[in-house]
């Protein structure tokens, strides 16, 4: 096929939402010559630009393809269903921004999966793009399907769409997965050659390779690779050191969510909080120099033009030099007009310190704090300790120090949650505006928002259950209604689509067909609130003969295999499990950077870390 | 305060079509991060969250390209002209081209207050038959009124036609329209169109002269 044709694209442009989403040509953006590239790589983000286009992980891999000779990476998105219908009424193919080529025209479509509730949106995405969706159906002369993200450490509800996964840090895999495609591609074998060849790269999960067997309950007896070449475990990659920090940030011509520089302070978390999946799936905690951050900066701000930037990292205040950096930041651009915020901060009085030192670039508005939890036995269930009288000496410290919004976030649905537990959340959160009021008047706002608990899978509460929707719903109501009275806002998300997200997080093989089904019935942007219709769901899981509350209401036994057994992040079951244990206990952990408890992430990449003083890994 | 006397500079652009898709909003956005990556000593508005001064003669609707948009920013000093043209020209995207630069006395009233009106040449296709164009165009021109609903309130657009003039050549039929263009009365010629059943998305609207009050 050709580059679509722009008289008939910019005719449908014309009549959509936001055409903006669909053009491309933004400052930074990589347009390299087709022709004398070897290897093109179409990056797909699944759902609408204005939330992919943010994506750390994808703009990484678009600047480290391109910044190499003689292959290319373009940027591929969801179009809205307005686009949609567009497209398929004129028969124009899901297609890349920079080139307007079709994404079929590509060698390799990489996929990126940051959560769960976009795998129909994936299937739409093959579908537009004139793929078969199954990977067993395409053969070589379509482009390879690999998918990498967050999600990817259960790949399994996925494993009938995609040829291979990258499971944990991409920086370095994509490169051999590259090499690896150009050598099949000289040889001019089969398909099966090139997944077998990518089943050697360290960290890349070729699904088809594997046969699943299970008991007669429906739990599985064993996940065995089909050939002796292939690895019973596959292994996460890390980069053992972060990758310098982008250098050609793309600066979108239409507004987008989190429409600012970022830059990745650190990557991974020592805290070892139970439910948190990015906590273990990302370890160990590497950190970048503050001289490198700067550095970062002042170079973002030059490439973007920006003059907002928000500092990541899942925990800020663990950096070890988060005080030095903060100031450095200050002293770097106090001269020049630019909002800086520095998100995840522990609840203790010296994050405001912190936040102090940026001065007047700290963004306006709020200052968040993730208690999670509000009584002591649920702190520990959960190991999150904290202590009361800390909590509200920082909540006084904040309004003291200026700020009018605070905004709070809490779990509910935790395991062995009782009443007590969501009272003290409503308890906490009155005192919390009481103070406020105190200190600052009527001007004070507080703001609770309301997760609910997902037993993720890798983390020690995988052996969980989720709780019931509709109980959770009489949560909500309880806290909603206490809330509305204190006159606090509160958010949360719909107990349906967290229910969604549990099962997809937790699926195994046999969802294939049900996220399929739930697509062809009509499915898709279910991360929306709008998007999302549970209906669609319930059939599919009827209609596949297929029990939804196998995946999230039943009670595990201790020994189970889980869907993802096969997918290591470095830390051993048998330390989650453990883990689990002494939840069961109330017992808490301490965070491991002062005391290693084996977790399995130095046994897994001793070889890798670096001996170089310079590189600063969590781990002791 | 600030008590440098601003130094104002006025540019004419082209925005052609890679940035037809990009409406007004996010064109000013564009122009704020462009010059800030130029480091010319950019002149802020005052408040609480500070902008760059920059102002924009008029909204070019979404669709539309141009030939002759109009922009007004100021630095806190002067710096040679052709250097900040090439700056600024280096840090926009292709699809922007500056056409020429100059200084621009700070009593000058404001180009929003002293624009009056625009002249857009809508190039149609020869699908649409060309003599049914004519006929159809001198019908509606020739009306009293010419209402339109927009954003549920009925307009009369036939006083917003200033000139008209229709060039049939081979290739194309192409109307040359003059409207004003004042925030009392905002001429767009895309309205039109449906009067004579042509879909906007089938033409180039290009907007070729501003005309301001001298």
């Amino acid at each position: 096929m050709t580059i679509i044709d722009k008289k008939v694209l910019d005719k449908i442009l014309y009549h959509v939402e936001k055409p903006g989403r669909y053009v491309g040509g933004e400052h930074n953006m990589v347009l390299k010559d087709w022709d004398s590239c070897s290897t093109r790589v179409a990056l797909a983000f699944p759902d609408l630009y204005d939330l992919g286009q943010a994506n750390l992980g994808l703009a990484i891999l678009y600047e480290i393809i391109n910044d190499r000779p003689h292959i290319l990476a373009e940027r591929v998105f969801s179009p809205w269903h307005d686009m949609e219908d567009a497209m398929r009424s004129q028969k124009i193919p899901l297609f890349a921004l920079e080139s307007k080529r079709p994404v079929i025209d590509f060698d390799i479509l990489g996929i990126t999966l940051p959560y769960e509730s976009i795998y129909t949106n994936v299937l739409n995405l093959l579908d537009l793009a004139g793929m078969p969706l199954h990977a067993s159906e395409r053969d070589e002369s379509y482009p390879l399907v690999i998918a990498g993200g967050q999600a990817c450490f259960n790949p399994e509800p996925m494993t009938d769409f995609i040829d291979a996964f990258v499971i944990g840090d991409g920086e370095d895999v994509i490169f051999e997965i590259i090499d690896a495609y150009q050598l099949w591609k000289k040889q001019n074998l089969d398909k099966l050659s090139l997944l077998l060849a990518l089943a050697k790269i360290a960290g890349v999960y070729v699904p088809s390779l594997y046969d699943v067997t299970y008991f007669v309950d429906g739990t599985i007896k064993s996940v065995d690779p089909k050939n002796e070449s292939v690895p019973k475990q596959v292994h996460k990659r890390i980069a053992p050191q972060l990758p310098p920090p982008i250098k050609r940030q793309i600066v979108p011509n239409i507004q987008i969510v989190h429409d600012r520089i970022a830059v990745e302070i650190m990557r991974g978390c020592t805290r070892g909080c139970r439910f948190c999946h990015a906590g273990i799936v990302n370890r160990p905690v590497r950190q970048r120099k503050v001289a490198d951050v700067l550095e970062a900066i002042d170079s973002g701000v030059k490439a973007t033009g920006y003059e907002e930037l928000s500092l990541l990292s899942l925990s800020s205040s663990d950096h070890t030099e988060i005080l030095d950096m903060s100031k450095a930041v200050y002293d770097q651009n106090k001269g020049r007009r630019l909002s800086v915020s520095l998100p995840s901060l522990r609840i203790e009085s010296f994050s405001v310190d912190l936040m102090d030192e940026l001065k007047d670039l700290k963004p306006g508005g709020g200052f968040t704090i993730a208690p999670e939890a509000a009584t002591d036995r649920m702190r520990a269930i959960i190991n999150k300790p904290l202590d009361d009288k800390i909590l509200f000496e920082t909540v006084e410290t904040i309004f003291n120090h200026g700020w009018l919004n605070l905004k709070m976030y809490y779990m509910i649905g935790l395991p062995d949650e009782r009443m007590e537990d969501l009272e003290a959340i409503l308890e906490t959160a009155q005192k919390v505006l009481q103070i406020g009021r105190r200190l600052r008047g009527n001007r004070v706002r507080v703001h609770v928002s309301i997760g609910t608990f997902i037993p993720k899978p890798h983390t020690p509460f995988q052996w969980a259950t989720s709780e019931d929707p509709l109980s959770i719903q009489e949560k909500i109501n309880f806290l909603r209604d206490g809330m509305h009275q204190a006159k606090i806002k509160l958010s949360y998300n719909r107990p349906d689509s967290t229910l969604l997200e549990a099962w997809l997080s937790r699926g195994d093989r046999r969802l294939g067909k049900v996220i399929e089904k739930a697509w062809q019935l009509g499915a898709k942007f279910d991360a929306w609130d709008e998007g999302f219709i549970k209906e669609y769901w319930y059939a599919a899981f009827q209609e596949c003969g297929v029990d939804p509350h196998f995946y999230t209401n039943r009670e595990r036994e201790l020994d189970e295999t889980f869907p993802w057994d096969h997918i290591s992040t470095g830390v051993f079951k048998d330390f989650l499990l453990e883990d689990y244990q002494m939840s069961l206990r109330g017992e808490t952990r301490q965070d491991c950077r002062d005391g290693c408890y084996a977790c399995g992430i130095l046994d897994c990449f001793a070889q890798v870390r670096p001996s170089n003083e310079d590189v600063y890994w969590g781990c002791p | 305060m600030n008590p440098i006397t601003p130094y104002r500079v006025r540019i004419r652009f082209a925005k052609l079509e890679g940035l037809r898709f990009i409406g007004h909003l996010d064109l000013q956005r564009l122009f704020e991060r462009a010059l800030n990556r130029t480091g010319l000593p950019l002149r802020y508005r005052q408040g609480f969250s500070p902008k760059i001064r920059l102002n924009l003669a008029s909204a070019l609707p979404l669709g539309f390209v141009s030939s002759a948009e109009v922009l007004d920013f100021w630095l806190n000093c002067p710096v040679e002209l052709e250097e900040i043209k090439k700056s600024l020209q280096e840090s926009l995207p292709k699809d922007i081209q500056i056409i020429d630069i100059e200084e621009i006395d700070n009593k000058r009233p404001s180009l929003q207050a002293s624009l009056r009106s625009s002249v857009y040449r809508i190039t149609i296709p020869i699908s649409y038959a060309q003599e049914e164009l004519i006929r159809g165009f001198n019908g509606l021109i020739s009306k009293e009124t010419i209402p339109f609903i927009r954003r549920k309130k009925t307009v009369d657009i036939k006083p917003m036609i200033e000139s008209y003039q229709i060039e049939i050549t081979p290739e194309a039929s192409v109307l040359t329209l003059q409207m004003s263009s004042t925030a009392e009365n905002n001429g767009r010629p895309d309205e039109l169109l449906s009067f004579i059943k042509v879909d906007p998305a089938d033409v180039i609207i290009e907007r070729i002269q501003l005309i301001f009050e001298e």
